[in-house]
């Protein structure tokens, strides 16, 4: 999926509220590119190790920085900030209110980098930030399909064009459940294991259903029918029924499928004429709970059933025995 | 119509993983597919009937088919049960 490349700009724009932002130098710089999600506090840099610099990054002015170009003469500080400065640095951000030496705000108008100051101290301002660059560069993709929550499980809908998924999605909400995400869903990656899901701005909230056209579900059903984004916990795949084809009948062997890396389970739904798709898909949620609280239904009535086999067994044995018994008795 | 009674002498009998090979197998052909033990009868194709005969290894149950693919559908079940499902 091609994103857009985040800018000084927008990092701006999207987060001076948030991060409480003030600009400190004049407009300029603001075309510069982010292209790392991580955050650097230049210390050694500023005293001189450039070594491993890795200036592609935020940097990040805390007090201790700021109390170290403090401590320096005015030419050794000039100096220090000329030698850091030299790099293309996206833009810089001095924390805890602290005044930054007039020397960086010099230099770094005369380089065309951007200085912000902000009130929070360095340890939330940079958790607030990586927070925000993290979602910025997390994997992200998009997949053909309607992302529905029900009963508080993710369920992406998928299959070929006209198969019905939107309709599933409107008997669904029309019983209850939240639209996420209808035709393209936008899924990102998050920590390691978590994909979650949404829709894309402008289609927000709307279902196309074939022989109405767009339909606005917040309007019709009200704010409960809809929710921003949602984790994917199960792709339900809708397939034509194919009498050749071998359905899963126990449950026992969970398919899987592959998001960007997190594999979450996968239940492939052959549809036909008079088939509650909705129902099932209700129960296919119920049965993901009931799995999450550690009950597993095939798994279980299986034990059950081995169980039952073997008491039958021993108890035929002991009959044997006890046949074998009296078949010797001549008393 | 074929009635034939085999043994069924896997390790654990018939629970869930052999219960769906033999239904699947029994899927593939026309006939109508029975199984019979203890007096119950159920549908073969079924995997909650196949499984509710609860056939512990050592008993015997009763293949009854009838239609026009019978023969084959009794070998491929028979051969199925023969082989222990693959199971060992």
């Amino acid at each position: 999926m091609i994103r857009p490349k985040l800018t000084v700009g927008r990092l701006y724009k999207e987060t001076r509220e948030r991060l409480k932002l003030r600009l400190l130098t004049p407009n300029a710089g603001f075309e510069r590119e982010i292209t790392d999600s991580e955050l650097h506090r230049p210390g050694l840099a500023l005293a001189g190790f450039l070594e491993l610099f890795t200036y592609n990054r935020v940097q990040i002015l805390g007090n201790t920085e700021i109390r170290y170009l403090e401590s320096l003469s005015q030419r050794a500080r000039k100096l220090a900030i000329e030698r850091v400065l030299q790099y293309d640095i996206p833009c810089i951000m001095v924390t805890d209110n602290n005044e930054p030496p007039p020397e960086l705000i010099q230099v770094a108008t005369r380089r065309f980098i951007c200085v912000f100051g902000t009130e929070y101290p360095t340890t939330r301002f940079s958790h607030y930030l990586s927070d925000y660059l993290q979602n910025e560069f997390a994997p992200r993709t998009t997949v053909h399909g309607t992302l529905v929550d029900v009963y508080g499980i993710g369920l992406l809908f998928t299959g070929r064009s006209g198969i019905g998924k939107s309709e599933i999605a409107l008997d669904l909400v029309e019983r209850g459940h939240r639209l996420v995400a209808d035709d393209i869903v936008i899924i990102t990656r998050k920590a390691e294991e978590i994909l979650m899901g949404e829709s894309r701005e402008i289609a927000l909230h709307h279902l196309e259903i074939r022989g109405l056209g767009l339909i606005d579900v917040r309007s019709i059903f009200g704010i409960r029918a809809v929710r921003v984004h949602k984790r994917v916990e199960v792709e339900v795949q809708l397939v034509d029924f194919d009498p050749e084809a071998d359905y899963d009948r126990t449950g026992l062997d969970e398919e899987k499928t592959n998001i960007l890396g997190v594999e979450i389970p996968l239940v492939t739904l052959p549809i036909n004429p008079g088939k509650n798709i909705t129902v099932i898909a209700e129960t296919i949620a119920l049965n993901q709970l009931l799995k999450i609280y550690g009950h597993h239904t095939a798994e279980e009535f299986n034990r059950r059933l081995m169980e039952k086999m073997r008491e039958k067994e021993r108890q035929h044995l002991l009959n044997l025995k006890m046949r074998d018994f009296l078949d010797k008795d001549f008393e | 119509m074929i009635r034939k009674k085999v043994k069924i002498e896997n390790k654990y009998g018939l629970h869930a993983r052999p219960a769906n090979m033999l239904v699947r197998v029994a899927s593939r052909f026309k006939s109508n597919i029975q199984l019979a033990k203890d007096g119950y009868v159920v549908n073969g194709k079924s995997l909650l009937g196949v499984m509710s005969l609860a056939a512990e290894p050592g008993s015997e149950i009763e293949i009854i088919v009838e239609g026009e693919d019978e023969q084959e559908a009794v070998a491929a079940i028979e051969e199925l049960i023969a082989n222990k499902f693959d199971e060992e």
